[in-house]
């Protein structure tokens, strides 16, 4: 030690988490937050829907009478009815188009491809309003038909429901399979077909089996989301009403709404999308083979034939998928009179948005942002902490992240209005309540992000860091979050294009100086105005998708990250 | 605060059922080069890590000096650790790296520059600082690491099989370059290694480990020379094992013993284990003597030549299934035996252990 002079030992710092500890100091807050924002809210839906026939003894005369009035149970129906359609067609749809995108030389892959996350991401609302402006009653194209002597099905009610959410959820399907594709190895279809089996043969007995949980997994995905989708129902319903159309109405009626009735459909909707995703993770363990394909199933050589009805399928789904969009752009760009578009180039939409567009704008790129903040920093803190901190606190957070899947956004909207309309957390009505609720519904993107990189990442390096005197508090900011870097970039960006046409939640939390651009394009769609809706429309696609070519071109990240 | 000693108290360490270390107690003195030697699986990482403070062990107390650290947070006790996988962070400098552990004791800029490089020149990264990890090759992140742990001054230097993930060429290299480098800062060693040539050559003691057990604590020399259990003298070197029948004294601290092939006359070490007996000597140990030349020895029949150029192996065969490597050198103009012809093997009383066998 003679050339050397002395180092002291590491600091010790005082403070709440040098006596606790930084991770219980963690963990309990961030157990505070979920449980504050998410597990209090539900709990409390529950209490209010029992609270009704409390004084008359039976706490559950409003489900009594929700199953004993036809108005109601008929409305349950209604529900299952538009999410069982979609669903199968879903597959039916999702399955083949996945396996010809990636076994077939098809053309146009990579634009096929895009396409599919574009239809994703696309809010569904947008979807419903555009097929209103081609289909509707006074719609293009059906005045074109009519014109010619042919008379097209109406998109309203429950047929015109089920169509949009086939359209605009086949690609849960699509994308679970197409990754489910890239995990089978080549060899097993080489066998199969060694022995003698024809393709389609091969397909039904040795692959479509190794498929199942991506399958089941991508319908039962289209089925939560069929189920709780607000906009679609309000927009193509009419008179065919469905649960969450229900609960909004019940909960935002201006003639008196009856809160407790929404809580008790609210709980009713949570108990439908708790069963599919508990039914999820139960088919998707007890059918999973867990393989690991060493050399994934490659692209056949097909004859021309096939290769071309393959691209024909492909295209023409992909077409139906993407008309509202295009109709959308393109009718931002044309004169409008209400709902009456007119085929004249204008840029007056865009204009007439620009100083209304402002706040909306502004609420909408704030609330985003922040909650985007919040969840890719509380979210890497929660993946760390199931990660590295194995335990039942743990376990406890995981299934509270993953419970936030299972809560529709309504429901949540209705839990929050419940639980903080009160002093001292008066809430409602506030930027604050919206930041939070996108914030804990967007949470699992940044956790699940963040959790699959963590699994890879030894446990040394961080050892090292605490080994070299750096408590866990520097050790996770200098090296975990590092390390992490792209895990949260890519869990960040999903959350923002998750969270930036969210509808359901902001049309039960929003106050008018609160409302946001999904809000502002919902009310003129409400009120016939085409072609502004369609020019606010284009500024919301531009800004969900533009996140998404971040992480797909600068990240490197492949679509299926999106489900 | 400088190097201190260590002392391991019955330390034990379950994992449910099983046992990963069981009630080992080491006494490392200040300045020591101690190696833990022993095969996968045997729990020289548990201890190390016991002693970093990663894991808490289930019973058992680690004493740096007189203090007990038991209580003490893994960041405040002090260790420099390398690891097996390197460990380096990789999204650092090579001087970022090595100033880490620097800055997290708050030390100042200038102080911090002082001491990183005078680490780069001991390690001779010196023209390599601003290097990322990734454009380093293995020996030169391991040296990086070697750097980050040492530059800390700490109070015990704790590394975990650092040359495992080397080349042959490298790792000779590095061996060398770690013992002189620890020699020069005297900062006591804590070496975890299953390569028992490594072992030998950098220790100054060795603990040889087996299913969480100390089966020996003793200087390499000792360790080769006069291994303790039959294990250590099976894993540590090469040994023939050969039974043995005791057939009475030879003298004050002999025994004459029965072999198959022959006899021998033993130095006794210890007490003489009761029941049934193993002997061990070492290829190197035994000579090759003409069949009827007198004296004591095993006869057998040269079954096997291995010429591996300096050295040659020849395998004798004992009869009864029985086989005794025996390691010669190879001197110009003597010729090779030829396969076939017969041999009395020679050992001196003092090369012949003499073991209870291993109950499997
Ligand atoms: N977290 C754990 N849970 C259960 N058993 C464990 C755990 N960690 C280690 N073990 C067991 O403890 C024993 C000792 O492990 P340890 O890592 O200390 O071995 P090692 O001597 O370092 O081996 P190697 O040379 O392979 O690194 C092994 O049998 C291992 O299976
Ligand atoms: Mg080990």
């Amino acid at each position: 030690m003679s050339a050397l002079t002395d180092t002291a030992g590491p600091p010790r710092r005082g403070g709440l988490a040098r006596h606790l500890g930084f991770w219980p100091v963690v963990t309990a807050i961030v157990f505070v937050l979920i449980a504050g924002l998410l597990l209090l809210p539900v709990a409390n839906i529950v209490g209010v829907s029992l609270s009704a026939g409390a004084k008359t003894g039976g706490v559950f005369e409003n489900y009594v009478s929700f199953f004993s009035e036809r108005f109601y149970y008929q409305t349950l129906l209604n529900s299952f009815w538009v999410s069982f359609w979609p669903m199968v067609f879903a597959v039916c749809l999702g399955v083949p188009a996945a396996y010809f995108v990636n076994r077939y030389e098809i053309w146009g892959r990579g634009f096929v491809r895009a396409a599919v996350v574009l239809t994703f991401v696309s809010p569904p609302f947008i979807g419903s309003y555009s097929w209103v402006v081609l289909f509707g009653r006074s719609g293009v194209l059906t005045q074109f038909f009519s014109s010619l002597g042919i008379p097209l099905p109406s998109i309203y009610g429950a047929p015109g429901i089920i169509f949009v959410f086939t359209l605009q959820f086949f690609p849960f399907v699509f994308l679970l399979v197409s990754s489910g594709l890239k995990s089978i190895d080549q060899s097993v279809e080489d066998a199969a077909r060694n022995l003698g089996s024809s393709e389609f043969r091969t397909f039904r007995t040795a692959i479509a089996p190794l498929l199942v949980p991506s399958i089941t997994t991508g319908a039962l995905l289209v089925f939560i989301a069929s189920f709780t989708d607000l906009g679609t129902p309000i927009i193509l319903g009419e008179r065919f009403r469905v649960l969450p159309v229900l609960i909004y109405g019940e909960f935002v009626n201006e003639f008196g709404g009856r809160p407790v009735l929404a809580s008790a459909l609210s709980v009713l909707l949570l108990l439908v999308t708790t069963a599919a995703l508990l039914l999820q993770r139960w088919l998707s363990a007890r059918f999973s083979h867990a393989t690991a394909a060493i050399r994934p199933l490659q692209v056949q050589e097909q004859p021309l034939g096939k290769r071309i009805a393959a691209t024909a399928f492909v295209f023409l789904l992909i077409g139906f998928a993407l008309l509202p969009l295009a109709n959308i752009v393109v009718s931002s760009f044309l004169k409008s009179n209400g709902p009456v578009l007119v085929a004249s180039f204008t840029l007056d939409n865009y204009a007439r948005i620009m100083d209304r567009l402002a706040l909306p704008l502004w609420n909408t790129l704030f609330y985003t942002t922040v909650a985007t903040l919040l969840c890719a920093l509380v979210g890497t803190a929660v993946a760390y902490i199931i990660v590295r901190r194995p335990g039942p606190v743990s376990s406890l957070l995981d299934t509270a992240v993953m419970f936030s899947y299972a809560v529709p956004g309504i429901v949540l909207g209705v839990g929050l209005v419940v639980t903080y309309h009160e002093p001292p957390f008066a809430l409602t009505g506030t930027a604050a309540i919206l930041i939070l609720a996108y914030f804990i519904r967007r949470l699992p993107f940044s956790v699940r992000s963040s959790v699959s990189m963590l699994q890879q990442i030894s446990r040394d390096t961080e050892d090292a860091s605490i080994n070299l005197g750096a408590g866990p508090g520097r050790t996770f900011l200098r090296i975990t979050v590092p390390l992490l870097a792209t895990a949260i970039l890519s869990g960040a960006l999903l959350t923002w294009s998750n969270t930036i046409r969210e509808l359901s939640a902001t049309l039960i939390l929003q106050s008018g100086t609160t409302a946001t651009v999904a809000i502002e394009i919902f009310n003129e769609v409400v009120n016939g105005n085409f072609g502004v809706a369609s020019a606010l429309g284009t500024v919301l696609i531009l800004l969900t998708f533009l996140p998404l070519v971040v992480l797909f071109t600068l990240l490197g990240k492949k679509e299926e990250a999106l489900v | 605060m400088a190097s201190t000693s260590v002392r391991i108290d019955t330390v034990t360490k379950r994992y449910g059922d099983s046992i990963a270390v069981d009630g080992v107690s080491l006494a490392i003195a200040k300045g020591e080069f101690f190696t833990l030697l022993g095969s996968s699986g045997c729990g020289k990482t548990t201890l190390l890590r016991i002693v970093a403070g990663f894991l808490k062990q289930t019973g058992g107390r680690v004493l740096f000096g007189d203090t007990c650290i038991d209580d003490l947070a893994p960041q405040h006790r002090n260790t420099g650790m390398v690891f097996q996988s390197y460990a380096i962070f990789p999204h650092l400098s090579v001087v970022d790296n090595i100033a880490y552990g620097l800055r997290a004791r708050g030390l100042k800029a200038a102080e911090i520059k002082r001491k990183v490089d005078t680490y780069l020149e001991l390690t001779r990264l010196s023209h390599l600082g601003h290097r990322k990890p990734r454009e380093l090759s293995g020996g030169q992140q391991q040296r990086v690491v070697l750097a980050r742990a040492m530059v800390i001054e700490p109070d015990v230097l704790l590394m975990d099989e650092p040359l495992s993930n080397l080349d042959t060429e490298m790792r000779i290299h590095l061996r060398t370059e770690i013992r002189a480098l620890q020699r020069k800062i005297g900062v006591t060693t804590i070496y975890v290694t299953h390569d028992q040539e490594e072992a030998l050559l950098m220790s100054d003691r060795i603990a040889v480990m087996r299913g969480g057990r100390l089966e020996q604590v003793a200087s390499p020399h000792d360790i080769y020379n006069r291994p303790a259990t039959r294990f250590v003298a099976s894993f540590i070197g090469e040994n023939n094992f050969l039974p043995a029948v005791h057939r009475g004294e030879a003298g004050p601290g002999h025994v004459r013993l029965e072999l198959p092939g022959g006899q021998f006359t033993a130095k006794l070490r210890g007490d003489l284990p009761a029941g049934a007996l193993e002997a061990a000597f070492r290829p190197q140990d035994i000579e090759l003597c003409p069949p009827d030349g007198g004296g004591d020895g095993l006869v057998g029949t040269l079954a096997d030549i291995q010429f591996l150029g300096g050295t040659v192996r020849y395998a004798v065969d004992l009869g009864g299934g029985h086989l005794v490597q025996v390691a010669g050198s190879n001197r110009s103009g003597v010729a090779l035996p030829a396969i076939g012809t017969r041999y009395r093997l020679g050992v001196s009383p003092a090369a012949i252990a003499l073991f209870a066998p291993e109950v499997a």
